[in-house]
């Protein structure tokens, strides 16, 4: 008996000190292993992958998707506690000073010649803080208004053309929208991101708003001024009126144009790929600008860095280069899914493609997509405090979305965003 | 454990070098180092995943940290920083409120069943009482994706069976008014079955021949549940009771998925007030002081719990 007590003790002490060393001691390097963390769906980088493994002997890569909702929290949670089990990840354009000035990305200013020949100056940009390169981009974006001519037809209205110089307004599209609710169609107008930054920074930009970050370090907020305010009110009305469905969540609005239930939606070049299989006979415009302000359109879209506690950082950038740096890896990782590349390379090869994803309907998508792209872009505002602006002002569209008032509720977002980059300063 | 070490310690005096246990074997090989032995994965995981991550919260807690003039020590700078803010006192205005609904709610409606499906001799109890149990199987994410479907003010479940009986449409998590109400149906949807096993434990224990004798002086269902029952469950029910607090007071998932904490802070309860600070405000000072906050209002809480079960006995 006393024997077998001290078995099991014996057992049970090395248990202990077994839960003491893996405490201690992280995993450590893979060899040639890369750890991959994104959003996306994993079949979109098989293609990617795939290359990378054949053009490079010996690396594999493993991929983990985190969900978007969760991705930046997420991605936030784990690099801050010196996860060394990621090597390479996405990190929102916006948010590559952010990451950076916590030291959440690994220095990549070695490749800042090859890296400003292969992309855009505006796309190469988004990867630059405090004078030195943190990410690559890996695609760019801009929205595009898909027109449900099925739902037009029934009212008796003739959608807008894909012309840039034919653009409609936010008013004509509501009206229109209205007239094919009226002649059956269940929703009016839907935006793609209901309720994200990237794609309602326009609607106050058309007015004249502005981004909303001011200031020479641009850590001052103006999310509260009239235009803004008066953007804000559209937006809310959408929802009041009807047009627009409260309880459909970002991200979760595609299908239901791809099921014929809405006349207008504004979503990104990704839904070209998408609403290629949707029985609706839709065609592409432009996105609507506000009567008398601006034409203008989101842009902008993920990066990839490493993260400085890989251990496999050489394997980790040798992919990382890859995906961005080298056109026939860029336009692998486009290979699934509809995305402009930001590989200047890449994107020549690929845009022409876009017009014929889907048949007819998508024609004029190619030339429309270039059209904004290098004419009505916006970037979203360059600030190590974006991610605290990005995630309140999100919260505040979400409450205005619901019915909160659009002057007070942008002026608690204000002084929210205020606070928000207090330990900033 | 003390009878083998102090009689080691008396010998100590007289035998100089190692301490002796029972019988001159050394302490190491008594009784004392085997239970200690048992202990210690216990010990080790209570102090590495407990202690040290608190200690750690309590002294980040302390400390502001500034991307330009790095982390600095501010006393109790965070805690002041954080009761000025009008955020955050909403979001503990937002978790007392849903304490005092969620719990009372959650053990009365378990009570009530468990006594129906133990007491009553009710048709088809053991088919009903799985289908209470089958949520807490469900993974809260699932629950929350499924409860956002029932509560879509479009077209959703909860509208529906209200059109039948001739009720407007409600807008439910995206109503300020309506939203925390609807993340306590769901929790209780997942919380009452849970709870209610304990409690069906507890009254199987209760002897029979209590409510013999009760029936057989005539006494009615309710003063039965009154002098029987209820006294001779106020064990597991002062578990479930600081247990379902303090798994109340650490919700979290479903605010995330649902509502972000949203419509107007109705129902950033500070859990998910904690998290939003930390990881998509990333203001660790001021996250780890309302962590301290927290648990400091748990603790507070639990205390009261005990005491009142106390002064009942």
């Amino acid at each position: 008996m006393r024997k077998r007590q001290r078995v099991l003790a014996s057992v049970a002490g090395a248990a202990s000190l077994a839960l003491v060393a893996a405490c201690s001691s992280g995993p450590g390097g893979d060899g040639g292993t890369i750890q991959f963390l994104a959003p996306e769906d994993p079949a979109f980088f098989e293609p990617l992958i795939e290359a990378f493994e054949a053009a490079h002997e010996g690396y594999t890569v493993e991929y983990t998707q985190v969900p978007f909702d969760q991705y930046n929290s997420t991605v936030q949670q784990r690099l801050s506690a010196e996860d060394d089990t990621i090597d390479v990840y996405a990190v929102d354009q916006p948010r590559v000073p952010w990451m950076a000035a916590q030291g959440l990305l690994e220095d990549l200013s070695d490749v800042e010649e090859e890296a400003r020949a292969a992309t855009t100056e505006g796309q190469y940009s988004t990867g630059i803080h405090d004078g030195k390169l943190w990410a690559l981009p890996v695609w760019n974006s801009t929205q595009l208004m898909f027109v449900n001519q099925d739902a037009l037809a029934e009212a008796g209205v003739e959608g807008p053309s894909t012309d840039p110089d034919e653009r409609w307004t936010w008013e004509e599209t509501a009206e229109a929208a209205e007239a094919a609710q009226e002649a059956g169609t269940e929703w009016g107008l839907l935006l793609e991101q209901t309720d994200y930054y990237y794609q309602l920074q326009p609607l106050a930009e058309s007015l004249g708003g502005g981004s909303g970050v001011v200031g020479e370090d641009m850590l001052e907020q103006d999310v509260a001024n009239p235009e803004w305010v008066r953007a804000m009110e559209w937006f809310g009305a959408t929802f009041e009126d009807g047009l627009s469905p409260r309880g459909v969540g970002s991200f979760e609005t595609s299908p239901l144009f791809a099921d014929g239930d809405v006349a207008f939606f504004v979503g990104g070049p990704w839904d070209l790929g998408g609403f290629a299989d949707s029985d609706v006979d839709w065609t592409v415009a432009p996105m609507p600008y506000f009567e008398g302000g601006e034409a203008v359109t989101p842009s902008g879209s993920w990066s990839w860095g490493v993260n400085p506690a890989s251990q496999n950082k050489d394997a980790a950038r040798a992919f990382l280069e890859y995906a961005a740096l080298d056109a026939e890896g860029n336009l692998a990782s486009t290979e699934r899914q509809t995305i402009i590349p930001a590989n200047i390379e890449a994107a020549a090869e690929y845009l022409p493609r876009v017009d014929t994803l889907a048949g007819e309907r998508s024609a004029g998508a190619s030339d429309l997509i270039t059209y904004e792209v290098q004419n009505t872009a916006v970037v979203r505002p360059v600030t190590v405090g974006y991610a605290q602006f990005e995630e309140v002002m999100n919260t505040a569209f979400a409450d205005i979305r619901n019915g909160s008032d659009a002057a007070s509720r942008l002026e608690q977002a204000g002084e929210q965003v205020d606070d928000a980059w207090e330990p900033l300063r | 454990m003390s009878g083998p070490v102090a009689r080691a310690g008396g010998r100590a005096h007289t035998a100089p070098g190692p301490r002796r246990g029972h019988r001159g074997t050394p302490w190491w090989r008594g009784t004392a180092a085997v239970a200690l032995a048992f202990l210690l994965p216990s010990l080790v995981a209570l102090t590495l995943l407990r202690l040290l991550p608190g200690a750690t919260a309590l002294w980040g807690s302390l400390h502001h940290t500034s991307l330009l003039s790095g982390e600095s020590f501010v006393g109790l700078g965070n805690y002041l920083n954080l009761f000025s803010n009008a955020d955050f006192r909403n979001a503990v205005g937002v978790t007392l409120l849903f304490t005092l609904v969620v719990n009372p709610l959650q053990i009365a409606v378990s009570i009530a069943l468990a006594v129906l499906y133990t007491r009553r001799r009710m048709a088809g109890a053991k088919v009903w009482r799985a289908l209470v149990i089958l949520p807490i199987a469900t993974p809260p994410a699932v629950s929350a994706v499924v409860w956002s479907v029932i509560f879509r003010p479009e077209g959703g479940l909860a509208n529906a069976l209200l059109a039948v009986v001739g009720l407007p449409p409600q807008g439910y998590l995206t109503s300020p008014d309506q939203a925390l109400a609807s993340i306590i149906v769901l929790l209780s949807w997942i919380g009452v079955g849970y709870w209610m096993l304990f409690l069906i434990a507890g009254i199987n224990d209760i002897p029979t021949d209590l409510y013999e004798a009760a029936e057989l002086d005539g006494a009615s269902p309710a003063r039965t549940f009154l002098s029987v029952t209820l006294p001779l469950l106020r064990r597991p029910l002062s578990f479930v009771l600081v247990a379902a607090t303090v798994s109340n007071l650490l919700v979290f998932a479903p605010v995330q998925i649902l509502t972000g904490g949203g419509p107007e802070g109705s129902t950033n309860l500070l859990m998910y007030d904690i998290y939003s600070r930390a990881y998509a405000l990333g203001d660790m000072g001021r996250a780890q002081a309302e962590v301290v906050v927290l648990v400091v209002i748990t603790l507070v809480i639990v205390a009261v719990q005990f005491r009142m079960l106390r002064s009942e006995d």
